[in-house]
């Protein structure tokens, strides 16, 4: 079923993958980090890869790098397996999580580490560090040590040095995970901006969804070993393929329930918050265990008849809005957004009701 | 104020310690080796007359450069030795990391004079290894060269001196991010590559400050050569214990051991300029490597 929806969406990315992954496996002495993977990454898009930490997202990231052998699978990189080919012969370059610069080489030297091995003059090395550096806006500190340098020059240093070589895939492993918050915001749009610019395809590792909604044309969502849905982000958000994926990224509410009948692209669904007839994921069937996913910002409070009734037991300001948190009378904590002056009393009781037409069913966890 | 001057007479007793101790001595060596000596008094008269000996005699010039000779040697020889040994317990032992350091300082912990003797049953003409070379038919007569020679000194001076290099050398590699490795090898460098533009840079000052203890020890061990060494024992520091045992020429000693006092510091310094030249050792100063 998941493996048929990523067909779909990989589908209008043209035929030819840059990266393509298949049955990718990973295990360290009888710990499954990747269990079995597919995946293909599209030339010339951003793609980030994310997942809570020990999901498997950075062993598979090695494992494209060259640092890690595959225990199993295959990875091919233009049509060719990266099968045997150490890590200083693919075209690809990595910028590491904390950076990875060489404390005894300046700035320039460490952009130019990479140049060595390629057969260029002198003045053509300097000219490409040069305008690498000048591309992250570093030129000024061409002569300093990685050490004088912030955490965030540190990280357009690593960027220069590894874009410099031109590689066809770029590997960012969690690099803005040790900014502060401003400064992971401007280097957000100043990556895509690079990508952009530069027409290279960026792989990115991350555990931060806002961070990877902010960057990619897509966004693989791996969970313990296993790719759970790979879409662009807004599908991801609408259509989540797996509860898991819809709870992951932006927290939605979730209500447990079984299938009563299937119509086409939607099914009727009986939860505790009542009966809903919503779109649904493909494949589900009659009696099937099931859940159903709204999103806090689609629930209404409701006046009148209808919807369904809880206690709200918490209120969150958040400038522009409320969040509320409230419980359902079968016990299901549910949140959502109230654009009002003031929010419901905690203790009160509200009705709640949203549009069936924008929920959206998928099939209940198996594990767990 | 009052905080500062409490500090001072605090840090006195340690200053004093030092001067009392170490700089005192040095200097009344340093006076000795200006005078001379007639018969068995010695004529506080200042003379170079020490100096111009010890550069005008053949012997003296050759046991100086021999003991340095050896200093070096011994420290290429444990570097070449410890350097694989120092990554492999730094970056491929991980439960049984302490245990393997214990090992290495276990021959620490027996006495100079215990290891050395255990060395001449191994070496020696009825030793471990002639009598199993000879069992097997290897060779027909001992080896005497085994021992008593220039050979068994640098044997056990190796052996003695290799824990200080390794340790040395895995404080360098427990240091050194194994990120900085793979960053060499994503950006295009091979094995060969890497070691020489990474990993020995890094390892540089524990590789130097590891030949700096082995050279030291090594040029003022004293037992070692004596009692290994046979015909080739004969040492500076052996030649200057007689000089102030046997013949009593304090101040022909003590300029012997002024002038190796001198050539260390010079080739100290000399290190030092060239280190602090070169990028490693910007690095190093402003507290990178």
């Amino acid at each position: 079923m998941i493996a048929a929806d990523r067909a779909k969406d990989t589908s209008g990315l043209g035929n030819s993958p840059l990266l393509q992954g298949i049955a990718v496996h990973k295990d360290y002495g009888g710990v499954h980090a990747v269990r079995g993977v597919d995946f293909r990454i599209a030339q010339n898009s951003y793609v980030t890869l994310l997942g809570p930490s020990g999901c498997g997202k950075t062993s598979l990231l090695r494992m494209i790098g060259g640092f890690e052998a595959l225990s199993s699978g295959v990875l091919e990189l233009d049509g060719q397996s990266l099968d045997g080919v150490p890590a200083s012969r693919r075209p690809v370059n990595t910028v590491f999580q904390n950076y990875a610069l060489f404390p005894h080489l300046s700035v320039e030297e460490n952009v130019g580490f990479g140049l060595a091995y390629r057969s260029l003059s002198k003045a053509e090395m300097a000219s490409n560090v040069e305008s690498a550096l000048a591309l992250v806006q570093m030129s000024p500190m061409a002569k300093r040590r990685p050490r004088q340098l912030s955490g965030g020059q540190q990280q357009r240093v690593a960027l220069a040095r590894a874009i410099v070589n031109e590689p066809r895939l770029l590997l960012l492993d969690e690099p803005l995970s040790a900014l502060d918050r401003r400064m992971r915001k401007d280097m957000q749009i100043e990556l895509k901006d690079l990508q952009r610019r530069l027409g290279m395809t960026f792989l990115h590792v991350t555990h931060d969804q806002e961070e990877a909604f902010a960057l990619s044309d897509e966004i693989i969502v791996m969970n313990n070993g296993r790719i759970e849905q790979q879409a662009s982000p807004a599908e991801i958000y609408r259509r989540p393929a797996t509860a898991y994926v819809a709870d992951f990224i932006g927290g939605a509410n979730l209500a447990p329930g079984r299938i009563l009948s299937v119509a086409g692209e939607t099914a009727v669904i009986d939860t505790p918050l009542g009966r809903f007839e919503c779109p649904s994921v493909a494949g589900l069937q009659e009696g099937d265990k099931a859940v159903l996913c709204i999103r806090s910002e689609l629930l209404r409070l409701q006046a009148g008849e209808g919807g369904f009734e809880a206690v709200v037991t918490h209120t969150v300001f958040r400038g522009a809005e409320w969040l509320v948190e409230a419980k359902t009378q079968g016990g299901i904590v549910i949140s959502l957004i109230v654009d009002e002056p003031e929010p419901p009393l905690v203790g009160s009781a509200v009705r709640l009701g949203f549009d069936p037409a924008r929920g959206w069913i998928v099939s209940a966890p198996t594990e767990g | 104020m009052a905080r500062s001057r409490t500090g001072f007479w605090l840090s006195v007793p340690v200053y004093a310690a030092v001067v009392a101790l170490c700089v005192a001595p040095l200097l009344i060596l340093l006076a000795y080796s200006f005078f001379q000596v007639s018969f068995v008094a010695v004529l506080k008269e200042p003379t170079l007359k020490n100096y111009v000996r010890i550069l005008g005699s053949e012997t003296y010039r050759w046991l100086i450069l021999k003991t340095f000779g050896s200093g070096l040697m011994v420290a290429a020889i444990t570097a070449v030795i410890g350097y694989p040994v120092a990554w492999f317990i730094a970056k491929r032992v991980v439960a049984a990391k302490s245990a393997f350091l214990t090992l290495l300082l276990v021959p620490l912990y027996t006495g100079d004079l215990v290891r050395i003797f255990a060395w001449r049953m191994l070496l020696g003409a009825e030793g471990v290894i002639n009598t199993f070379l000879m069992a097997i038919g290897v060779i027909r007569e001992p080896i005497g060269a085994l021992l008593f020679s220039s050979l068994a000194t640098h044997i056990v001076l190796t052996y003695n001196y290799l824990p200080f290099m390794v340790l040395g050398l895995w404080l360098a590699f427990e240091a050194l991010d194994d990120r900085l490795v793979e960053a060499a090898a994503d950006l295009g460098a091979g094995a060969t590559s890497t070691f020489r533009r990474v990993t020995l840079p890094l390892t540089l000052p524990g590789l130097v400050a590891g030949s700096l203890m082995v050279f030291v020890m090594v040029v003022g061990d004293y037992l070692t050569p004596q009692l290994l060494g046979g015909a080739s024992g004969v040492t500076i520091i052996s030649a200057i214990n007689d000089l102030f045992g046997t013949a009593f020429d304090w101040p022909l000693g003590s300029a012997i051991a002024w002038t190796m006092l001198a050539i260390l510091a010079l080739a100290f310094a000399g290190a030092a300029i060239v280190i602090s030249r070169s990028s490693l050792g910007k690095a190093l100063a402003a507290g990178e490597a």
